[in-house]
């Protein structure tokens, strides 16, 4: 039994057996009993109204009303500044934004030292990327080589606080010139050898633009210093604020990736040669057809390959950096757990929290009787290639061979030009397949497959739309999280779907699944479900149940609560309490407290909480770093 | 024996670990009856999975395949007999399969090659572009490829997939070929755009000189506005504007700018004056009154705004071409200093051609001296901070307004009693050169001071960078 003392400082979480009964509620504003301010670190995303995951970012903080939220956003174009906020929540004690498109240089021009400590860091960095193993998850283990490039990152965020200039250094010739010294040393990767003079010019003007937070004002004692967890909503520029806080002020970090970074990155990058940008990674968390994570402005698109490869190893080793300081990622689905894993996350830390939705919206339809028709498949979603409508018609064909009566719903709106000219391709396609046909000699004629849009008389909102079908069916090659398969399960519809993506993880046992690009596959389950309505009911409650108990906006909050009380109660911050002059309170802290040690002892509980018990309420703080616990890791 | 031992073996409960037994009994087999090994091992697939499922008959179709497929490829390094016994071994597969569930199922129309080559082959822009596996793992992934999708090509993820296709793409060392960026086309309005100061200065002076008195004076003060408000159009439009984004320069130049102008105009004429101890009245505009007004320099810099503007695009073009050719900062600096000195020999030539033609044209004599150097700094200044080095030229264009300003305010100095000693520098100066001595000077030096600092500065890489910034 390991019985050596805790290496974890005092966790100031109040358990409920030390408490009377009468006294377990929690008191408002505090998590477990302590005070938590959250720092809330986005890009291109939460206070803006077209920001990514709004939705997210906006139910989580109005979800946990009893944490004090402090936002920093950075911004991603002059438009989305021009659009403003949404309304932000009460409990929001301060939005700090700053843009990451423009950049105006401060005007410092640095002395000699600076300049030595700037060549010194940035050397590294680039060295480190050049040599390519800044990315590499194996090499990460190995310690010295893998501390290179957080060690220039860190470098550089300190010399950017302590003189400011950083931008203008790192878009100077001498940038240029360590850039083209490390790509030529010995032992550079193949392709940052080739570099020639725009490749360089290049890579480090994305440098530059990546490494904009680092200039920031906001890693001060009262800012990023001040709060007490870090929560970066994406990877990239949005966690290195949160990695800095960390550096300088000890701050943990926790980082929410429902997309992944570096994948997006990678897409991006290719994107303007192939042409291949149907990301995987469609769905926003807010389940409301949120943008995915697209790369940031100035991407290298179509760039030579020795821009992409330098690019692809500053993303991988920022990435693994900021995974190894994380106190804990999160992800959406198992697919972004896979790739975090691979650029260098512990396991350990890893935890998967689904997105949440709105169950509200189709809950009349989940808990009424069945109302569909008996005979009706509905396909739901955006049209766009990747969901393969063309297999879907050739299945449906099949279904009718088998089931005469079938009709098949397509609801959807074309997502740009190429999905309105798929879209059109279908319809001449469906045209093709099913002649009209009527109920009698004197009846008007129909085709059995309709396409319409929400909002539409048959369709105004998409319960009524998959509360019309009795099975759902998803044809998709391609697809992220499966938000319109989620969305049939809170209907408790039984679903036919393909093979892709998250569909499995997010279906489980409660609908049936089939490889993709097999119309006969998917005939076959959709006829199977139309013939068995029992069967389809059982599915349908099964979905449902499921649904209620993983993909809610209730779960997505709590499981974030939990996350945070997680981090808290095992990176606590030490506050020294202040006087209203500013000065430290004397003995706000007893010295046992820079002890490791046992804290469940009852006689250091009596001692800590007697400290606790001298602050005002509510305390002037301020965050001190810990060396104790940094030392004892 | 070997291969009996690996079959017992091979009905473990992991359907998919007994089918890479069999073929991997199938491979290290090197006698006839192998194929039957084989055949009952990949029956037995066939039929688990038939039975697991109707979804999977196609997965266990080509599966199937691919066990032709590798005992093909196999086959071929091995022996004859070996290619007979496989293949009859696939084929009864095949049969056993259809037998079990779909009789339409055939064999696959894909070939019996290589799997993973033949996705490489549809995958392959995104594998020759690929710089590293994780690259391809994406682009797989936005293709649809799963897990699942990797397990049919033996390998545990797509991230051990994308590997393998990463290590077997062909890389010759051969870099793609690099384009250069297509030069920008001057532009023809902009291009008129540039004669704009010059014809409004030529229309002016000819109404100077073909007016009198008040008229003379409307016409004078319309032609400095419309001249001024041409020029500001030029400087924002064209090769000699500020690109987007970049900053906005400071307004202090072009103050500066304007009183350098006035002063070659009107500088002369009160400094020769005041050495004669005048000035006795205003300029009245003509080049004889007792303020003689030069309008011959003041044309010829106003004209030679089309080819400060020309000469700036072509620097910035060649730039951009070398910028692009380069394979190192050294190279690019070394290959861009004698573009900049021929670009801008090449305006001091055109504005000599300029000067010496107007002043043919007005019949009235011209400084050369004060006249090129004053055009020499104004072009360098506007090419410094066209790309982006703002600080110098404004430092550099206050001086010599500041150097002129005193050496006019000494002479007038000078008669103060007492303060003779004051006027002796700028007296000697224009008694050596001539009054037109003291801008040819101070111009001289700023535009040198200009054109060393150009030298360093503009031949570095990321001053062209900041350019080609969109």
């Amino acid at each position: 039994m390991d019985n050596r003392p805790s290496r974890h400082r005092l966790v100031r979480i109040r358990s409920s057996r030390c408490e009377p009964s009468g006294q377990r509620r929690l008191p408002k504003r505090e998590i477990g009993g302590a005070l938590v301010r959250i720092g809330l670190l986005t890009e291109g995303g939460y206070p803006y109204v077209s920001g990514d995951a709004v939705l997210w970012c906006d139910r989580l903080v109005r979800g946990l009303g009893q944490h004090e939220f402090d936002i920093y956003a950075l911004s991603r174009s002059e438009r989305q500044e021009d659009e403003g906020w949404v309304a932000l929540p009460p409990h929001v004690d301060r939005v700090r934004t700053a843009p990451l498109w423009s950049a105006e240089c401060d005007g410092v021009v640095y002395g000699r030292r600076a300049r030595r400590r700037f060549a010194e860091a940035y050397g590294e960095l680039v060295a480190a990327l050049c040599q390519g193993d800044a990315s590499d998850p194996l090499a990460g283990s190995s310690g010295a080589e893998a501390d290179r490039f957080g060690y220039a990152l860190y470098g550089l965020a300190e010399l950017a606080r302590d003189e400011g200039g950083l931008m203008g250094a790192l878009r100077s010739e001498h940038a240029v010139r360590t850039l083209e010294r490390a790509c030529r040393a010995p032992g550079a990767l193949r392709t940052a050898r080739e570099a020639r003079v725009p490749e360089l010019l290049a890579v480090a003007d994305h440098i530059e633009r990546a490494l904009r937070p680092l200039s920031l004002d906001w890693y001060e004692e009262d800012g990023l210093g001040a709060v007490d967890l870090c929560h970066a909503t994406s990877g990239g520029a949005a966690a290195l604020p949160g990695l800095l806080a960390r550096h300088f002020s000890g701050v943990p970090l926790l980082v929410t990736e429902y997309g992944v970074r570096l994948r997006s990155h990678y897409l991006a990058s290719g994107a303007g040669a192939s042409g291949a940008g149907t990301s995987g990674e469609s769905a926003g968390p807010g389940g409301s057809g949120a943008p995915g994570a697209p790369g940031a402005p100035g991407e290298a698109t179509g760039a030579a390959p020795a821009v992409r490869a330098l690019l692809a190893v500053f993303h991988g080793g920022l990435a693994a950096e900021v995974y190894r300081q994380a106190a804990f990622v999160t992800s959406g689905n198992a697919h972004a757990r896979r790739w975090q894993e691979r650029c260098g996350a512990d396991r350990a830390k890893l935890r998967t929290v689904h997105p949440g939705m709105d169950a509200s919206r189709f809950a009349d339809v989940g808990e009424s009787p069945d109302a569909a028709e008996p005979n009706t498949l509905v396909w739901m979603g955006r049209v766009e290639p990747a969901k393969d409508l063309v297999s879907l018609l050739h299945a449906f064909a099949k279904v009718r061979e088998g089931e005469p009566k079938a009709r098949l719903r397509i609801v959807g709106a074309p997502a740009g030009a190429e999905g309105a000219a798929y879209l059109g391709h279908c319809k001449a396609l469906a045209a093709q397949l099913f002649p009209d046909e009527a109920e009698g000699p004197h009846a008007v004629g129909d085709n059995p497959v309709s396409f319409e849009e929400i909002g539409g008389p048959e369709a105004p909102t998409p319960a009524d739309a998959y509360a019309s079908g009795a099975v759902i069916v998803l044809s998709s090659v391609v697809e992220g999280f499966p938000i319109g398969l989620a969305e049939a399960m809170f209907c408790g519809r039984a679903t036919v779907s393909t093979d892709v993506g998250a569909v499995v993880e997010v279906i489980g046992g409660t609908g049936l699944v089939v490889p993709p690009r097999n119309p006969r596959a998917l005939a076959e389950a959709c006829v199977a479900l139309l013939r068995d309505p029992e069967r389809r009911a059982r599915l349908g409650a099964a979905a449902r149940a499921r649904a209620l108990e993983l993909f809610t906006v209730e779960q997505n909050i709590t499981a974030f609560h939990g996350i945070y009380l997680e981090i808290v109660s095992r990176c606590p911050v030490t506050r020294a309490a202040l006087e209203g002059s500013g000065d430290p309170q004397p003995f706000a802290v007893p010295a046992e407290a820079h002890l490791p040690g046992r804290w469940a002892d009852p006689v250091a509980r009596v001692a800590a909480r007697g400290g606790q018990g001298g602050t005002a309420q509510p305390p002037v703080t301020a965050t001190a770093g810990n060396p104790a616990v940094e030392a004892a890791r | 024996m070997n291969s009996a031992e690996r079959l017992s073996r091979a009905g473990g409960p992991d359907r998919t670990k007994a089918w890479e037994r069999g073929v991997l009994a199938t491979e290290a087999g090197g006698i006839g009856e192998n194929g039957v090994t084989e055949l009952g091992v990949a029956g037995g697939v066939a039929r688990d999975i038939t039975e697991s499922g109707v979804n999977e008959v196609e997965d266990a179709v080509e599966r199937a395949v691919e066990v032709k497929g590798a005992v093909d490829s196999d086959g071929d390094i091995d022996s004859d007999g070996d290619i007979d016994g496989d293949g009859e071994g696939v084929a009864l597969a095949g049969r056993a399969l259809s037998a079990a569930r779909k009789p339409d199922v055939g064999p696959s129309r894909r070939g019996a090659v290589d799997p993973v080559k033949a996705l490489m082959h549809r995958h392959r822009e995104l594998c020759e572009r690929a710089v590293d596996p994780l690259e391809i793992a994406a682009g797989l992934e936005a293709h649809g490829v799963t897990d699942r999708t990797a397990a049919r090509f033996r390998h545990r993820d797509v991230f051990s997939l994308a590997e393998e296709m990463y290590a077997r793409v062909p890389r010759d060392g051969e870099a793609p070929p690099h384009t250069a960026p297509a030069p920008a086309r001057p532009r023809v309005d902009r291009a008129l755009l540039t004669l704009l100061p010059g014809a409004l200065c030529t229309a002016t002076v000819a109404g100077v000189r073909l007016t009198q008195g008040q008229p003379r004076l409307i016409v004078a003060a319309a032609g400095v506005i419309a001249v001024a408000l041409g020029l500001g159009a030029v400087l924002r439009h064209g090769p000699l504007g500020l690109r987007r984004g970049a900053s906005s320069g400071r307004h202090a130049s072009s103050v500066w700018t304007g009183w350098l102008l006035a002063y070659t105009a009107l500088g002369d004429g009160l400094l020769r004056a005041a050495l004669a101890g005048g000035p006795d009245g205003l300029p009245t505009g003509t080049a004889d009154g007792p303020w003689p007004l030069a309008t011959v320099p003041l044309l010829a810099l106003t004209l030679a705004c089309t080819p400060a503007a020309w000469t700036t695009h072509l620097f910035a073009t060649r730039a951009r071409r070398t910028l692009a050719a380069s394979r190192g900062l050294e190279e690019f600096a070394t290959s861009v200093r004698p573009l900049l000195f021929g670009t801008f020999t090449l305006y001091v030539g055109a504005l000599a051609a300029l000067l010496t033609l107007c002043a043919a044209v007005l019949d009235e004599p011209a400084s050369y001296a004060a006249t090129l150097t004053l055009g020499a700094l104004l072009l360098l200044a506007r090419l410094l901070t066209v790309h982006g080095f703002t600080h110098a030229p404004a430092v550099v264009l206050a001086a010599t307004t500041a150097a002129e300003a005193v050496a006019l305010a000494t002479v007038f100095a000078g008669r103060l009693p007492g303060c003779a000693a004051l006027a002796v520098p700028v007296e000697t100066l224009a008694e050596a050169w001539g009054p037109a001595g003291v801008p040819a000077l101070s111009c001289g030096a700023a535009s040198l001071t200009l054109l060393i600092h150009a030298a360093r500065t503009l031949t570095r890489a990321s001053a062209h960078a900041r350019a080609n910034r969109p």
